[in-house]
């Protein structure tokens, strides 16, 4: 082919111009450790990348569910530790009643035991984050609230709460109660912490029972009644603190799962959208030495004709 | 016989000729760096014999052309593929274009996938992230229902999810106003490249009449503004038997010798979709060029990403609005809804919500604050396949929206890559005909200085001869 006297300076700029779009190329993936940025660098790879993404963030959202559900298991836990006592305490006053023969002493009782209920119905009302933790999906007001005679014993709680719960994702299609509701006499659903249809508690009327039973010195009716009533309180508390130590495992075992996930994910991002740095910067070595050899060769060639040899 | 004073006269006409030439190589350097220009050459051609006894006798050589070196059939092929080059240029600072309007850049330095869900300052701009906001302020509120400021970030991201689709539709539909601006543009490039192609026409047709031999430079000329015109649209350059281009497009006629026969316009075919016309009002199907590329860039790549936006925007709107409705909200109120507007272009939150995010409706039965079945609805949108999308969920939708778009950019990039080397191949092979070599010329200038040399010392001799007769008489 006939070479012209442009045809050195067009090609010339043509191959300098693809050596310092490669070498722009490499020096950005380099700088950015990126093999992808627009969507152009390739499609496929970016509709999977923004796939993966999505699923980071929604597993994300799950861990921050989570979190909250365990917080509030926690919380929960407690309050559940809390009742636990009041009621092992109320079965301690109830057995001993039983022996006691004084009107004073079942006195005495009953006034303590009048202070376990307020403070059974103080921790049955337990808040946690603006949410009233026992009141089933009413969560924005008391759960429970206490009749008081004239003398301020507390002659009855009622239940404002209802025996819904509200459950919370924690992956994909998996949702968890995050809730306990205070009372349920409907015979279904979730059970009841203080008063439950199918286990006969009803922790609240047992410990009016048995108080007004220490009042009248009716230790005949503590020893056939109460103390069977309370066993059923107890089997309730010890059934609802397992159950919350499962929930925690499940929590638990969801986050891993999770973290686990999620390490897995950025993972394959970085497998679709990451450079690889050593196979990047050998070739912008060598996209650099060429560019160096074009421009050199290319500046001789450029520079000889033959009018430096005619006089 | 020619005698002292024909031979005088050749030696005359020889330097003459030699000059011609030296001119000739002068012209040529003169354009070395004029990418339009064919290298000419002198044609010598020996004079006409006379008889003499001893048999014809030569009298020497004349110049009868100067011509250009072209190969018709490269400049043809150059035409072509100037206008498939300026085809796909076009698609390509296009597509750039939406691709950054659409802003869905990748930055792994700003944070992993993790930490770009918790706080949202990835440093991507994306719908992509807008909308898993969107979904996961709906978890968030559904495990918090009665909390205010889980509403108010839920109306935050909804705020700015729906922004977003406002900017994108904005931005998508700027990109639709350019091109139509751009549009009438070239239509008026072109007709003033086919108006000066006629007015060449012209010229050469009577310059080429009035003297012999070709009008070299004035078909540089019209070849350079043929090529330029190339770029905007596919033609068909057809040169008659009196020197004459005639320039058609799909069988229109644009430039029929030395007038303009359709100049061209840009009118609307209905709902702002600019076509290209000739002035009787005929459409012209255009294939190649970049007003081709303007066209076919904007009723496909750039159409389909804003209808897919617009579809995606729908179907967000509609299913969020269902879904919401059917809840109460703090107050116990139901039946709002939650999104207003219908596409891309027009969505945005309910002002009720955005003033009060306790209107949010979050329980699926009224007077149970701490209720979610709402929000929990709504949150499993985000993986609910949506019907009105193919069967594909919001987010996918997207992804699959932002892909086409990229699959797009990154095909009008290899066919701009795969046409300068088409184009550049092209190009030498013009080269190599048409080009000027310095070498070449410099041999040519030195070939007729010597011949020039020559022809001078012949008129010399001559003299001398002709001193030597005329002193015999003294």
């Amino acid at each position: 082919m006939r070479v012209t006297a442009n045809t050195f300076a067009n090609d010339l700029v043509v191959h300098l111009g693809r050596l310092t779009q490669r070498q722009n190329l490499l020096q950005t993936q380099a700088a950015t450790g990126q093999r992808i940025r627009n969507p152009s660098d390739d499609p496929d790879g970016m509709g999977r990348v923004l796939d993966l993404q999505q699923e980071g963030r929604t597993l994300s959202q799950y861990q921050r569910n989570i979190s909250l559900l365990k917080e509030g298991a926690q919380v929960s836990f407690t309050v559940f530790q809390g009742l636990k006592r009041i009621s092992d305490r109320a079965g301690e006053i109830a057995v001993l009643a039983g022996g006691v023969r004084s009107r004073e002493e079942m006195q005495a009782y009953a006034t303590e035991l009048d202070e376990l209920i307020k403070q059974a119905v103080q921790l049955a009302n337990t808040r946690h984050r603006d949410d009233y933790l026992f009141g089933g999906t009413r969560t924005q007001t008391p759960p429970f609230e206490a009749q008081y005679d004239a003398n301020g014993n507390v002659i009855s709680v009622a239940y404002q709460g209802n025996a819904d719960v509200r459950e919370v994702e924690i992956a994909e299609g998996l949702a968890l109660p995050a809730q306990t509701p205070g009372v349920n006499t409907g015979g279904s659903g979730p059970r009841g912490l203080l008063a439950d249809s199918r286990t006969g508690a009803d922790f609240f009327a047992h410990l009016v029972a048995l108080r007004d039973h220490l009042k009248a010195g009716d230790s005949q009716s503590i020893q056939t009644t109460d103390i069977p009533r309370l066993k059923d309180d107890e089997e309730n508390f010890i059934y609802h603190l397992a159950a919350n130590g499962v929930m925690q495992a499940r929590l638990d075992t969801a986050n891993n799962l999770a973290r686990t996930r999620l390490e897995g994910v950025e993972k394959l991002v970085s497998q679709e959208a990451d450079a690889d740095l050593a196979q990047t910067l050998v070739r912008l070595n060598t996209t650099q030495t060429a560019y160096m050899a074009a421009l050199q060769t290319g500046g001789m060639v450029l520079r000889q004709s033959l009018l430096d040899y005619l006089r | 016989m020619l005698g002292l004073f024909g031979t005088l006269d050749m030696g005359a006409r020889s330097l003459q000729n030699q000059l011609t030439g030296i001119e000739v190589t002068g012209h040529n350097l003169a354009n070395v760096n004029n990418p339009a220009y064919a290298r000419q050459r002198v044609r010598f051609q020996t004079n006409t014999t006379i008889p003499t006894p001893l048999g014809p006798q030569g009298t020497g050589a004349q110049v009868v052309a100067i011509t250009q070196l072209r190969n018709a059939l490269l400049d043809r092929q150059l035409i072509n593929e100037a206008g498939l080059s300026a085809y796909w240029q076009t698609q390509q600072q296009l597509l750039e274009q939406a691709e950054t309007s659409l802003g869905q850049q990748l930055d792994r330095q700003a944070g992993s996938v993790s930490a770009a869900g918790t706080s949202g300052i990835s440093g991507q701009m994306g719908l992509a992230e807008n909308l898993s906001d969107l979904f996961n302020a709906f978890q968030s509120v559904a495990a918090q229902p009665a909390s205010l400021e889980e509403r108010q970030v839920l109306v935050q991201k909804a705020q700015a999810l729906a922004e977003q689709f406002n900017r994108l539709a904005g931005r998508l539909t700027g990109l639709q106003s350019t091109i139509q601006q751009q549009l009438q543009d070239e239509a008026a490039a072109v007709n003033r490249l086919t108006a000066e192609i006629a007015a060449l026409n012209h010229q050469i047709a009577r310059t080429e009449l009035s003297a012999k031999g070709p009008a070299n430079d004035l078909r540089d000329l019209r070849q350079e503004k043929l090529e330029e015109l190339g770029k905007y649209l596919n033609l068909e350059a057809v040169e008659d038997e009196t020197g004459q281009v005639n320039v058609s497009v799909n069988g229109v006629m644009l430039v029929d010798g030395q007038q303009v026969a359709l100049p061209l316009e840009i009118y609307d075919a209905g709902q702002g979709q600019w076509q290209v016309r000739t002035s009787d009002g005929q459409p012209l199907p255009l294939s190649s060029g970049s007003l081709a590329g303007l066209i076919e860039t904007r009723d496909g790549p750039l159409a389909d990403a804003l209808t897919r936006l617009n579809q995606l925007a729908g179907a967000l709107i509609a299913a969020v609005n269902t879904a919401h409705g059917a809840g109460f909200d703090l107050e116990g109120n139901t039946g709002l809804d939650f999104f207003e507007g219908t596409d891309a272009a027009t969505i945005r939150l309910n002002e009720v919500l955005a003033q009060n995010p306790s209107r949010f409706q979050a329980a699926g039965v009224a007077g149970a604050l701490g209720d979610n079945q709402t929000a929990l609805a709504l949150a499993r949108l985000a993986v609910t396949a949506q019907p009105a999308l193919g069967h594909q969920t919001f987010q996918q939708f997207y992804h699959q929206t932002v892909t086409n778009l990229g699959e797009a950019l990154a095909q009008a990039n290899r066919q701009v890559k795969n046409q300068e080397a088409v184009e550049q191949m092209l190009r030498r092979q013009r080269d190599a005909v048409s080009g000027v070599s310095l070498d070449e010329e410099m041999t040519e200038m030195v070939k007729f200085q010597k011949a020039f040399q020559a022809s001078a010392r012949l008129v010399s001799t001559v003299d001398e001869l002709l001193e030597t007769v005329i002193s015999m008489k003294r």
